[in-house]
């Protein structure tokens, strides 16, 4: 990795020498510098960066016997899961919803949000080199989706010859996790080739009730993955990913049915280097996402079944200009082209978005780096959108610098908010996509279901604008020693245009037609504070912690205003809410915490580790019925996971691992259904 | 239905300032604080199927349900209320409107709308309630699925003017039989109107 880098080494060099030199005569620590790739699509070295970002290393997730990418994302400060309807597991950054944060692997996007979230726990960390996060707005280089930040999951690559790994992992629930991975590498040709199968039989919170809160699933991902160096200059990357799932799907004691998700990646990437100044790449990605469910009645006839197809073509051509070793110009030209087929959508809708970036990084003295880019995204369906971003590092001395940044970011409307005809067969409401409301809304009114019309359907003729946000960061890194670092970092995000429901109209059956409309403006504001100290090579502690307030601006308005009123039990008088009774937005915590300890005991070849994460209290559901969430709502209470680890090295490549997940066990069957309680697993890995 | 008479409380004596001499006494009715419990207000038809049948029919002035054709205020069937005042809206099995009455809806606590913003009050009209019907839109809040309940939006006040030209203000409490402090949609019967309301008895009079 490094060989390909050289004034990354000299950077190394030229900023760590002193620390370097000091270690030396003591305690001899290694510190191998972390490089990443998300920030700025060039390999930058972490401490360098003048964004907030974080790398989880293959080391950590073999440490914590990490199976799924949602179990290791959770133990990161800052980063929850949360849950949506329909199950998946997303992730929240800096306050931000899951589906404002965009995922990658190997620096293309997953797709199938069919609710919004995009499932962390459909994808194996078994391959995985690094997990790279960059928090705060990215939609500069990335475009949609990146408001809160980007999480890319960096595969692993082969080292030379021949060698692979099996791993295998039984737990509580009867959770299977197997996998097998074989890599070959000799000269200019790489192989490397994964498998994994993930099974459980599910869990059940509530008793008494047919279903179950997770409902057995098994599940397959395929990797295979070749690089060939044409030349020293030219190299030619090929991946495809394959997963498939199948679950058990029951909706009730008669109705019951199977759910399966198909989903395939190809990534085909060129690079070329024409001198030591100039290289271009050029990139070739494809993925589709498809998931089908049927539900049958107790005589196994068909009741109702759903599908879900979405497929993202994506050619992009990129190239790089290094004037000097310390300065970087970064364009890119690229085509998104996207189709949906979805049951309860009345078109085919496609999306077609052509889009331009360009970056400047560089230092123009030795203590300063400046970062400044801007994408250009153009669309067939909504608002075309410019995403600036710009960020500076100060280097005040070798033990302390300083950074900021600003950057746009925006998320496209999807295609269930512009397209989605939907009328519920029990209940009888409609909801209706913002492009369909011009022409399903005279149709319901002509069938003689619209009592009255709401909003007129004049408000509907604009195109729907994306959700979109302006993100501050301002942090400082402080390494008195080398083997003590503290990071701090400071954010806000305004968050304009985001999109929710409304009430259009009132239907003759006493419910209503809702559709979609730009309405809130939303921020988020904390602070992030993450402290490692690493004792020896043996022992190291680390902790992170947030404070969050992320909050409603109207909300806050109408506290103010006294327009908001309370009742102490549902049916009991109303009273009036102060300005400080108001809590803010749904499933946020104001406080977030971990603390992990590693240690490794040489002699037995074995390591451990002990880790609490804790998060405090937040609402899901506004209880008293007025609209918010204040401070006389039920709210879920705060908790703590704790995990320990250990693994222990035998006959030099058997890598044998016992662990209790949840030790405390905890649960909280009425508002949580992710924590299944105490999970017990053995490990075995070996390598050869 | 039970009706129970608390608090009653002294009125106010309106235009006893603007009132030149103290020779010319208004004697003015006291103005009534009730408690309706339990007003069930059934519906035909719904889960998505067509909703009709008879509303029931509530008198400010005497506190009871009624099954006069014109003396009556309020309509109230399921979550749909009605006024005895405007035109049909166009819905199933409404009674027809042979009053002056007039509503809207009031953001504060029972105690705090003191008077009645006149400027604000609507007939109904043919597609438009006066108090509308919907989730959020009018005076409760439908939870949809898990607990399916329905729940008076905190805050909402409900101010009326009556088929005979008084005015009243209205809370409702619970939409549950005997207002469970914490109601079951699938264990507690519903349509089950609890409210409190403040019934001004003096002609003209817009203060509570």
């Amino acid at each position: 990795m490094l060989k390909r880098v050289p004034h990354i080494i000299l950077l190394f060099f030229v900023t760590f020498g002193y620390a370097q030199k000091k270690v030396k005569d003591s305690t001899k620590v290694e510190n191998l510098e972390e490089v990443l790739i998300t920030a700025t699509r060039t390999e930058r070295q972490l401490s360098s960066l003048p964004l907030p970002a974080q790398i989880v290393s293959k080391k950590e997730i073999e440490a914590v016997n990490s199976v799924r990418l949602s179990d290791i994302l959770n133990e990161q400060t800052g980063l929850t899961t949360v849950s949506d309807f329909g199950g998946g597991e997303g992730i929240q950054m800096q306050g931000l919803d899951s589906q404002y944060t965009l995922i990658l692997i190997d620096g293309v996007p997953l797709v199938g949000r069919s609710a919004g979230t995009l499932d962390l726990s459909r994808i194996s960390v078994g391959n995985i080199k690094q997990i790279e996060i960059v928090k705060g707005a990215s939609s500069s280089l990335y475009g949609s989706e990146a408001l809160g930040g980007v999480i890319n999951i960096i595969t692993d690559t082969p080292k030379h010859g021949f060698n692979g790994n099996v791993n295998y992992r039984y737990g509580t629930y009867n959770t299977h996790d197997a996998s097998a991975s074989i890599a070959y590498k000799k000269e200019a040709f790489s192989i490397d080739g994964f498998f994994n199968r993930f099974s459980t039989s599910g869990y059940d919170l509530l008793e008494g009730d047919f279903l179950n809160t997770v409902e057995p699933f098994s599940n397959y991902t395929f990797n295979l993955k070749s690089t060939y160096d044409f030349s020293d200059n030219t190299h030619l990357l090929v991946s495809g990913r394959y997963f498939t799932q199948n679950q058990e799907y029951v909706a009730s004691e008669e109705l019951s049915g199977e759910s399966k998700i198909k989903e395939w990646n190809a990534h085909v990437k060129l690079t070329h280097k024409y001198s030591e100044k100039w290289s271009s790449y050029f990139e070739f990605y494809a993925t589709r996402y498809k998931a089908d469910e049927f539900l049958n009645d107790s005589e196994e006839l068909l009741f109702s079944e759903g599908d879900f197809n979405q497929l993202l073509i994506r050619p992009e051509i990129r190239a790089t200009y290094n004037p000097t070793k310390k300065t970087s110009f970064i364009g890119g030209l690229g085509w998104n082209h996207e189709t949906l087929e979805r049951t309860d959508f009345s078109t085919k809708p496609e999306f077609n978005s052509p889009y331009i970036y360009l970056q400047y990084d560089g230092n123009p003295t030795e203590k300063i780096n400046i970062i400044l880019g801007a994408r250009f995204d153009a669309h067939n369906e909504y608002k075309s959108q410019f995403s600036p971003k710009g960020a500076i590092r100060y280097e005040i001395n070798d033990k302390i610098s300083v950074k900021g940044s600003v950057g746009y970011g925006f998320k496209a409307p999807d295609f269930r908010q512009l397209y989605f005809d939907f009328t519920n067969s029990t209940v009888g409401y409609t909801v209706l996509g913002y492009n369909q409301v011009t022409t399903s809304i005279p149709e319901l009114i002509e069938e003689g279901q619209i009592l009255n019309v709401v909003v007129p359907i004049t408000e509907f003729e604009d195109e729907l604008r994306p959700e979109n946000s302006v993100s501050f960061n301002v942090g400082s890194v402080y390494q008195p020693i080398s083997e003590l670092k503290f990071e701090l970092n400071i954010f806000r995000n305004n968050i304009q245009d985001l999109i929710d429901t409304r009430v259009i109209a009132n239907k003759t059956n006493g419910q209503n037609v809702f559709s979609f409309y730009n309405i809130n403006k939303v921020y988020t504001q904390g602070l992030e504070f993450n402290g490692t100290w690493k004792i020896n090579n043996y022992l190291k502690f680390s902790g992170g912690y947030q404070l969050l307030f992320a909050r409603d601006k109207d909300a806050e308005d109408a506290f103010k205003n006294g327009d908001v009123y309370a009742r102490l039990t549902p049916s009991s008088p109303s009273f009036q809410l102060k300005k400080d009774d108001y809590f803010g937005l749904y499933n946020r915590s104001r406080h977030m915490a971990n603390t992990k300890v590693f240690y490794t005991i040489e002699k037995w070849n074995l390591n451990t580790n002990l880790r609490a994460t804790y998060r405090s209290k937040y609402g899901l559901f506004d209880t008293n019925a007025n609209g918010y969430l204040d401070d006389y709502d039920e709210f879920v209470n705060g908790y703590a996971i704790l995990d320990w680890a250990v693994n222990k090295i035998v006959f030099k490549n058997y890598n044998l691992g016992i662990g209790v997940d949840n030790f405390l066990d905890f649960t909280d069957t009425q508002n949580i259904t992710s924590i299944p309680g105490r999970l017990f697993y053995v490990k075995l890995n070996i390598q050869f | 239905m039970k009706t129970i008479k608390f608090l009653p409380l002294l009125a106010f004596f309106i235009g006893f300032t603007s009132c030149s001499s103290d020779d010319d006494t208004i004697i003015a009715l006291p103005v009534e604080s009730e408690l309706i419990q339990n007003l069930h207000a059934p519906q035909e038809g719904g889960q998505g199927e067509p909703v009709y049948g008879e509303f029931a029919k509530f008198n400010f002035a005497t506190g009871q349900t009624t099954t006069s054709e014109t003396d009556w205020d309020i309509a109230l069937r399921g979550t749909i209320i009605l006024i005895n005042g405007g035109e049909k809206t166009g819905i199933d099995d409404e009674p027809n409107r042979t009053g002056n009455g007039s509503a809207y809806i009031a953001n504060g606590t029972l105690s705090s709308v003191t008077s009645v913003d006149t400027s604000r009050l609507r007939e109904d009209a043919v597609n438009a309630q006066a108090i509308p019907t919907g989730s959020g839109t009018g005076w409760y809040i439908y939870a949809g699925a898990p607990t399916h309940l329905i729940t008076p939006i905190a805050g909402k006040i409900l101010v009326f003017k009556t088929h005979d030209g008084k005015y009243a203000k209205m809370e409702v409490l619970s939409y549950y039989k005997d207002a469970p402090a914490n109601p079951d949609a699938y264990e507690d019967l519903d349509k089950y109107y609890t409210f409190n309301y403040v019934y001004q008895p003096n002609e003209g009079d817009t203060t509570f």
